[in-house]
């Protein structure tokens, strides 16, 4: 039997840090740590299958990431969730596991909570600029400059109590369409380093993922 | 205002590098631990976390509750100056405190182009680089670690070492630091002690003095200090400890796997090979012990590949035993062996289909020396004849390609010698298309690598001249008129490293301040090549009048006073004048187990010396 199960995790805290491939190291450990009996892929190189939806960039955090495997024998669900958890290093923990209900390309946007180190009049006023731009380096090498303010305007703005800002913003993240958060934070560095602050540094995290109705992708 | 320390994890290109925190690192409660050991590696985390010593240590001297030892690496380029900047020092992976607050620095000294890194790693702390500067509240900074057999150009940045095998010695020392901690402790007082540990070398209480020609007249020991010290050494790695479990890295590092030590030691001899005489006598696991250290390790980090690893894993004694019974798991598992130096040739082709042995690193040879006489003048035991039945069997089950790894620079080494390094290579070329069944419209490719040779203490090598850079290039030179085809694919080394490790390898005190000035006029990564500056170097030993040529290109006398004559690895001068005369006349000297050569090494009354030979 070959069985697709799909995996709910957060990253949090330090393991922001790593890469998308360090995770993809990380959770193959864990798995084989975890002895789950997974799929292997054939060939000279084997490793188990697993492969992740959206990879976050590195620096970000994520609530509801999620990964695929294969299950080549039937095992509780909830093992695979306490037994990936027992060998995860600290920032990494399993939430659920259970059979895959949307499609990888069914996902069709993102939801980031954005936290900036900024009072909200002086967001307010960066985002009330007729336009934000940024540059973005493309896939050959280039540069383009994107329009970040149509996906930026409808954020929901409060206040945390130390002061700074908190924006959650739905951003495109299709096959077709795909906006970074990391673009907003640079965006925002920027204007405020014009205005000679320097020492901006935004937590980004991203709370969810959804397809174009709006639903969680499960 | 400054950035803080977390700040800078988002303005670094490899954050991974220091935010610790991977798998199986050890956190405990600062309130419980009595000793604080910070281990150092005088380079990046991606290097120094390859390093199986240092996962040993790191393990023991965790086990003990009483004593916590955390990680330090070389921060890249781009930490360090926002560490400067920001004027935050080095710091451990596991609690991130200030390592100038530890009771221990321990640096592990792999090769001699890191010692400027150590200094690095010393000023990031942001502690006196001299041991004569730092107090009794400062950590005690130890090192250990091959170059240690020679240790005299760092001895005055460190204030003991640990000579040899570092298990048992390293909490020797600790166990009396903290007997002195609890009466009060007293630096100077606890040195003098700690000299009297077998093992340990304190600097400071040796003064050299010098004869009117540069070379040493004497080593004189003071307080009491042994004339000799003598190196450490496990003699049963059936009983001793290994690690089961390892820190598995979350970014990716130049040795990802398990590593299951299976020997000490290495019975060839080779003459060249530092390696070969300072870890003396092997020393084997039984297949027992490294199967089921093996499969520990492999089960507690999830990794999929671990390699065997000694200095020459084909002579391991009982390796046809071993392989199935590891194979028996690992193949369950989905787990891949690697042999790393492998001699194949001794091996049923079922455990090399197996194995996957070629796939995996390719063919390749290391007969160091182009032709047979100079093979015999550095006692490397591999022949022209083995080197191509090899070739041609792998050829005709369809490989094309062939490495080959030379030293250029070896002592009696003439231009017929470096010629026959491209004569070889183009009897394999031949042997390839001589080969009937060679595959279609494919061309082979064979790549010569050829090094400097470097002379290291505690060789039969240690009284001869290093080859000069102008030599060098005019070998290497004469080595690529020599190849005509293109078929041959030749990568040189660049000399002016190999040189400065050579004036370091078997330099004396004197070479502290060069190391020192050099540090002081910005050299602090030699080891990364982007970044060495021989020039620098050489301006340095200009303004301090150091004549290196004194150091790497001067023939020795035999009864000349070495400036490690006072460390004892086991190996006697006799033996090593014995075989530096061999090597003149090319005479070989058989390995251990075919007949013991009376190396020294029997002191120790262990491993192959007291094993039983047919
Ligand atoms: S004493 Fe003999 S057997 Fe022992 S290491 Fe030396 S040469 Fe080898």
């Amino acid at each position: 039997m070959i069985k697709e199960i799909r995996i709910h995790f957060r990253k949090c805290g330090q393991v922001k840090y790593i890469s998308h491939l360090d995770l993809m190291r990380t959770m193959t450990r864990a798995v084989r740590r975890a002895g789950i009996p997974v799929w292997y892929t054939e060939g000279f190189n084997k490793h188990p299958y697993l492969t992740f939806a959206a990879p976050l960039s590195l620096g970000v955090e994520g609530l509801s990431e999620s990964m695929d495997i294969k299950l080549i024998q039937d095992i509780d669900m909830e093992d695979i969730v306490s037994g990936l958890n027992s060998v995860l290093p600290s920032g990494l923990e399993v939430y659920s596991a259970g059979t895959p209900v949307m499609k990888a390309g069914d996902i069709d946007k993102a939801v980031y909570r954005l936290t900036f180190p900024v009072k909200p009049k002086d967001f307010a006023a960066f985002l009330e600029q007729d336009s934000i731009t940024v540059e973005k380096r493309t896939k050959k090498g280039g540069q383009r400059l994107i329009e970040l303010k149509p996906f930026i305007e409808q954020g929901a703005i409060s206040q945390k109590d130390d002061g700074s800002t908190v924006m959650e913003v739905t951003l495109p993240c299709s096959s077709t369409q795909t906006i970074n958060p990391l673009l907003i934070v640079s965006a925002c560095k920027n204007y405020f380093a014009d205005k000679g602050q320097q020492h901006i540094f935004c937590d980004v995290l991203r709370l969810d993922l959804l397809d174009g109705q709006g639903n969680s992708f499960k | 205002m400054g950035y803080g320390l977390e700040d800078l994890f988002r303005l670094v290109q490899k954050p991974g590098r220091y935010t610790g925190g991977e798998l199986n690192s050890i956190i405990k409660k600062k309130e419980e631990i009595e000793v604080r050991f910070a281990f150092c590696f005088p380079d990046l985390y991606e290097v120094g976390m390859s390093h199986l010593g240092m996962k040993l240590l790191y393990g023991l001297l965790n086990e003990r509750q009483d004593i916590w030892c955390e990680r330090a690496f070389m921060p890249d380029t781009d930490m360090e100056i926002l560490m400067r900047e920001n004027n935050i020092k080095l710091f451990s992976l596991e609690s991130r405190d200030e390592i100038n607050t530890f009771d221990f620095i321990g640096f592990t000294l792999q090769y001699e182009l890191s010692y400027t890194a150590v200094l690095n790693m010393l000023e990031l702390s942001g502690l006196p680089l001299n041991a004569a500067d730092r107090q009794d509240t400062h950590p005690l900074v130890i090192g250990g670690g091959p170059c240690v057999c020679n240790p005299e150009p760092v001895a005055d940045f460190f204030d003991l070492f640990a000579l040899g095998e570092g298990e048992e010695v390293t909490l020797e020392i600790i166990d009396l630091y903290r007997r002195h901690k609890s009466k009060g402790y007293n630096k100077a007082a606890f040195l003098v002690e700690a000299a009297q540990i077998e093992g340990v070398y304190v600097p400071s209480l040796y003064r050299p003095s010098y004869n009117p020609d540069g070379t040493i007249e004497s080593m004189t020991p003071l307080n009491g200090a042994p004339p000799k010290v003598r190196k450490r050494i496990i003699k049963d790695l059936d009983t001793s400890y290994y690690p089961d479990k390892f820190v598995v890295p979350f970014i990716d590092i130049v040795h990802d796997r398990a590593m299951s030590e299976i020997f000490r030691g290495c019975i060839r001899g080779c003459r060249f090979c530092q390696a070969g005489f300072i870890y003396r006598p092997v020393r084997e696991k039984s297949p027992e012990t490294i199967n089921s250290q093996s499969r520990a390790l492999c089960e507690s980090t999830g990794y999929e590949e671990f390699s065997l690893s000694s200095l020459s894993t084909g002579d391991y004694s009982q390796i046809e035993r071993l392989l199935p019974m590891l194979l028996d798991w690992a193949e369950k598992q989905q787990t891949n062996i690697s042999l790393p130096s492998l001699r194949i040739d001794g091996f049923s082709e079922e455990l090399v289909e197996k194995l996957n042995v070629l796939r995996r690193s390719g063919l390749t040879f290391a007969p160091e020396a182009g032709t047979q006489r100079l093979r015999d003048a550095i006692n490397k035991n591999i022949s022209q004849e083995e080197i191509l039945e090899t070739t041609r069997k792998a050829f005709s089950s369809g490989w094309t390609g062939v490495k080959l790894y030379f030293m250029m620079g070896l002592p009696t080494e003439t231009m017929e010698d470096v010629a026959g390094i491209a004569a070889l290579g183009q009897k394999i070329v031949d042997c390839y298309y001589a080969n009937p069944d060679k595959p279609k419209g494919k061309g082979v490719n064979v790549s010569l690598s050829v090094s400097c040779f470097v002379p290291k203490p505690f060789t039969p090598f240690q009284w001869e001249p290093q080859d000069t850079a102008e030599i060098l290039e005019q070998k290497q030179k004469h080595l690529r008129n020599s190849i005509t085809t293109r078929k041959i694919t030749l990568h040189s080394h660049d000399p002016s490293t190999s040189f400065l490790e050579g004036v370091f390898a078997r330099g004396d005190r004197r070479l502290c301040r060069v190391i020192q000035e050099a540090f002081d006029r910005g050299c602090k990564r030699d080891a990364w090549s982007e970044h060495f500056n021989l020039n620098t170097w050489l301006d340095v030993m200009a303004d301090l009048e150091i004549e290196p040529a004194f150091y790497a290109n001067r023939r020795r006398e035999y009864d000349e006073i070495l400036p490690w004559d006072h460390l004892d690895y086991g190996i006697t001068k006799s033996f090593l004048i014995n075989e530096n005369r061999n090597a003149h006349q090319s005479i070989t000297t058989p390995h251990c187990r075919i007949d013991c050569s009376g190396c020294g090494a029997a002191v120790w009354k262990g491993g192959v010396c007291i094993d039983k030979r047919d």
